[in-house]
């Protein structure tokens, strides 16, 4: 009889005590480590951890997303502009979303980063995966793909329930508003800026020309280009009965912006004071507050039909008509 | 001071550049060992060092072996590189303000990269390949233009250079103007010098750098002949037009590559054979190995600062260069004025 | 053999016929001296002997080889060329511009040997420079810059010297200690010297040989006393002269006769 087996014998709490402190780690750990295989949104075959501990989020939208779904903690690390929520700010930066620093998001030793295909530099994401670290990348175009990556990323993350909830609660938003604006008899004209100097507005092809026509608009900027642009004359010919002008057009004061086209009251949208000042991250990031935004901007295209939004938080600016 | 010219001066030069290159190999050493050791997750040469000899953490091992090993290699050979290539064109062209770039060779390269760029190649090798073929395709234009038949006016290659760059600088305004804010941003990195986008798998090509500094070094004594002028330096047993053609091929070819991994870092060029000049003289037998030398660890400890202050994600490293090389430059200007 | 021998050489530049059917023989060890008015070939001349420029036609043979036979080395090892102005902005010492006139000897990469750092130190003791060896050459006057670029000829250890005016910029001393020093090099190591010159009294002085350009044909060779005639100097200049002997030391002096001394 060895000594070991004989201790054993003599003290059932030295077994329990060895389970305890050797046994039960040993097996976390081994949980811990247990991956398997899933497919990302762009059809990429990837070996990811069960329960991801350190994750790393490449882009603003998605860390908004990781935080409606309640997993944040798992977060080590978010690009430079992942201002909201508000405790994001908090995370440690890897660079921006087109600028990564590969060093730091080595550093920072993720088992798993999110990164969007519409953006990170595709020569940083090969070089993260050629270091062992996997890479869940989504690309959402529609407004229904955004449903299914917040369900896809629930999956990664261990939080389906949550995200099959908000899912839910954005697909039944929406759903209000494309209901109420079917009611409408007319389809204003809408100018969405996005940048000043040039000025710049969105094609069919952004999320913010997806949510003009779920609002009950018409894009004037409708058409194949992402991001057209346009002069004063092009403006004066299309003649807006609306204008939305994001806050991020060349960081402006919304006065400022909004006096630009004030110089031109033979514009419709001039003449009935419907120009209106918002803020861009509801516009154009795939995330909850994307409906945010659609809910706003069909309050400003059809404000008989959506009373309760025409004070909301979003807008900074209006002219009085 | 009147030292015994038989056999003094000899040993002189030697002896000189002996200790030169003792001198730079240290700094040089000490800028790679900066290099790895610090970068934007952090500063620790002890831990550094250990990874670069395969030991400690995996995930430091990794970043100091993968990451920032060849940022410091490539940052050595482009400083290099650009050091040489301005101290070849300074003296090919006997003009102060010469720099690598100065006969087109960043003009087309760049115009071959943003091509590159906006028709959606990788940055290995596909906008490396067109940054290479543009400068080369600009350099066949301008011999062919400079040519002649007495051999190379060095007021034509100039101008021919000059005009070039002019007309490149316009097409890349056209480019840019018509080109999405996204690929804009791209395009300005690359313009600016960008050392961040190397792999261990790009390394090999610098290889061809080395044959390069090879040729160069063996024509430093015709080099200082040249000094005299064409016809002067062919009187003394110089073969003028045959030397500046291979000068001229050779320094457009190693800086056209650099130029392909590294976009264009501006300043280095200018500024290193100058301060050389001041310590050293105009022997080109002691410039060559000091602007090498010199040349890499300059550009390496512009990298270092590049890395150490990224805020937003990395400050390119022409940025550094210029701040820095500017102020030298001005600062050369009125010490030698003096 | 003779160190130079011209037949027949012609050469149009921009269009102008510069040098017409010019023939000349050099011996070794002479001292000739080419003479005419300004634009009558004679830099022309000398670049052509150096391999600069290329004659369309005619010969040119240096100690009995054809001037196309010799590679740039092998003729920087036979002949060195002093321009008419040594180069101001050259950043290099004395010494360092003097050690150049070996570069034709050496090979590509090779430092200066113990052997040529003596020939320099010989070359500048020779031409009185060797007190400048570590001063920079744009500090120097303009005589000790021409004496350093003669150093740096000697140092190519030459046989045939060729020099553009190398007397153009210098006040009488110096002009007579140049010249003296060429005229030692000739008589210790018999080195042969063609020298371009406006000066025609330092030609009557050095000259052992002579050579009368106009208008790129040459209107005579010969010793002093055969080429500096009254007549055919009036006729080649276009001015009044006057030629006479120094009653002591029988050299020739020909001065050009200004207006108000002439009687026509």
């Amino acid at each position: 009889m060895t000594l070991s087996s004989q201790m054993i014998q003599r003290s059932p709490i030295f077994f329990c005590l060895l389970t305890i402190f050797w046994v039960v780690p040993c097996v976390g750990v081994t949980l811990g480590l247990q991956t398997h295989q899933v497919t990302d949104p762009l059809g990429r075959s990837l070996i990811v951890p069960v329960a991801p501990v350190r994750v790393v989020s490449l882009a603003p939208s998605l860390t908004e997303l990781v935080y409606s779904l309640g997993r944040e903690e798992m977060l080590v690390g978010a690009t430079l502009y992942s201002t909201y929520p508000v405790a994001a700010r908090d995370l440690p930066r890897v660079g921006s979303y087109v600028r990564l620093d590969l060093e730091r998001i080595i550093a920072l030793r993720p088992d798993l980063c999110l990164a969007v295909k519409d953006g990170n530099p595709h020569h940083v994401i090969e070089r993260i995966e050629a270091l062992g670290i996997p890479v869940f990348v989504v690309d959402p175009i529609s407004i229904d793909e955004i449903m299914t990556t917040v369900v896809a990323l629930g999956k990664l993350l261990g939080a389906l329930p949550e995200a099959k909830a908000l899912a839910a609660d954005m697909t039944a938003r929406i759903d209000r508003v494309w209901t109420l604006v079917a009611r409408a008899d007319h389809r204003p004209t809408l100018f969405f800026q996005v940048d000043a100097a040039p000025m710049i507005s969105a094609g069919d092809n952004t999320f913010t020309g997806r949510l003009i026509r779920m609002a009950g608009g018409e894009n004037l900027a409708a058409g194949p280009t992402q991001y057209p642009r346009y002069t004063w004359e092009d403006i004066l010919r299309l003649a807006p009965e609306v204008v939305v002008i994001t806050s991020m057009a060349g960081g402006h004061q919304p006065e400022d912006l909004i006096g630009e086209w004030q110089k031109w009251p033979q514009i419709p949208a001039v003449r009935s004071g419907r120009i209106h000042v918002v803020k861009a991250d509801f516009f154009n990031r795939p995330t909850e507050r994307l409906v945010q935004g659609l809910e706003v901007l069909a309050a400003l295209i059809h404000p008989e039909l959506f009373p309760d939004f025409s004070d909301h938080h979003l807008i900074l600016g209006a002219t009085r008509p | 001071m009147s030292e015994q010219l038989t056999g003094g001066k000899h040993f002189g030069l030697a002896t000189r550049l002996f200790l030169l290159c003792a001198v730079l190999l240290f700094i040089l050493a000490v800028a790679i060992l900066l290099g790895l050791g610090a970068g934007s997750s952090g500063i620790d040469l002890r831990e550094a060092w250990g990874a670069l000899l395969g030991q400690g953490e995996a995930v430091e091992q990794t970043i100091v072996r993968q990451i920032r090993l060849p940022r410091v290699i490539l940052a050595g050979s482009v400083g290099a590189t650009l050091a040489l290539g301005g101290l070849v064109f300074q003296a090919l062209l006997r003009n102060p303000l010469a720099e690598p770039y100065i006969l087109g060779v960043s003009g087309g390269a760049a115009v071959g990269a943003i091509c590159g760029m906006f028709l959606g190649l990788t940055p290995f090798p596909g906008v490396s390949l067109a940054a290479f073929g543009g400068s080369m395709l600009v350099l066949v234009l301008i011999i062919l233009l400079a040519g002649g038949q007495a051999g190379f006016r060095k007021d034509s290659l100039l101008l021919g250079g000059v005009m070039m760059n002019a007309f490149c600088g316009a097409v890349i305004m056209f480019l840019l103007a018509v080109s999405h804010s996204a690929q804009v941003q791209q395009v300005l990195f690359w313009l600016m010098g960008d050392l961040s986008m190397i792999t261990a798998e790009r390394l090999p090509t610098l290889l061809l750098i080395l044959p390069c500094f090879g040729i160069i070094l063996a024509l430093a004594r015709p080099m200082n002949l040249l000094l005299l002028g064409g016809e002067s330096a062919s009187v003394l047993g110089v073969n003028v037009r045959l030397i500046s053609l291979l000068l001229l091929a050779t320094t457009s070819f190693m800086v056209s590559i650099v130029v392909s991994l590294s976009g264009l870092v501006g300043f280095v060029g200018l500024v290193i054979p100058h301060i050389f000049r001041l310590i050293l003289g105009s022997d080109h037998r002691l410039l060559i190995p000091a602007c090498i030398l010199g040349g890499a660890s300059y550009l390496i400890a512009c990298d270092l600062l590049a890395r150490l202050l990224s805020v937003g994600g990395e400050l390119p490293v022409g940025i550094i260069t210029a701040l820095i090389g500017a102020p030298l430059f001005v600062f050369l200007l009125w010490r030698s004025g003096r | 053999m003779n160190a130079v021998q011209v037949k027949g050489l012609g050469l149009k530049l921009g269009g102008r016929q510069v040098l017409t059917d010019l023939s000349l023989s050099v011996a070794s060890g002479e001292f000739c001296v080419v003479i005419g008015p300004n634009g009558s070939g004679k830099t022309t001349l000398l670049r052509l002997l150096a391999a600069l420029l290329v004659p369309e036609s005619g010969k040119i043979e240096l100690f009995g080889q054809p001037l196309g036979r010799y590679s740039r080395r092998q003729l920087a090892r036979v002949l060195a060329l002093v321009p008419q102005q040594a180069p101001t902005d050259f950043p290099f010492s004395v010494r360092e511009t003097v050690l150049m006139g070996r570069s034709p000897h050496l090979g590509l990469m090779a430092f200066e040997r113990a052997t040529d750092l003596a020939l320099a130190a010989e070359a500048m003791a020779f031409t009185d420079v060797s007190h400048l060896a570590d001063r920079r050459l744009d500090q120097l006057s303009g005589g000790e810059r021409q004496r350093v670029i003669i150093a740096r000829a000697i140092c190519q250890q030459p046989r045939l010297i060729l020099l553009d005016e190398p007397t153009a910029a210098l006040d009488p001393a110096h002009q007579i200690k140049i010249l003296d020093l060429l005229e030692r090099l000739r008589q210790e190591r018999g080195v042969t010297v063609i020298m371009v010159s406006h000066d025609l009294n330092l030609a009557a002085l050095y000259g052992d040989r002579l050579l009368l350009l106009c208008e790129g044909r040459a209107d005579r060779v010969g010793t002093p006393v055969e080429v500096l005639e009254r007549a055919r100097l009036e006729r080649v200049y276009g001015c009044t002269m006057v030629v006479e002997e120094d009653r002591r030391n029988g050299f020739l002096r020909v001065s050009p006769v200004p207006a108000r001394y002439r009687k026509d």
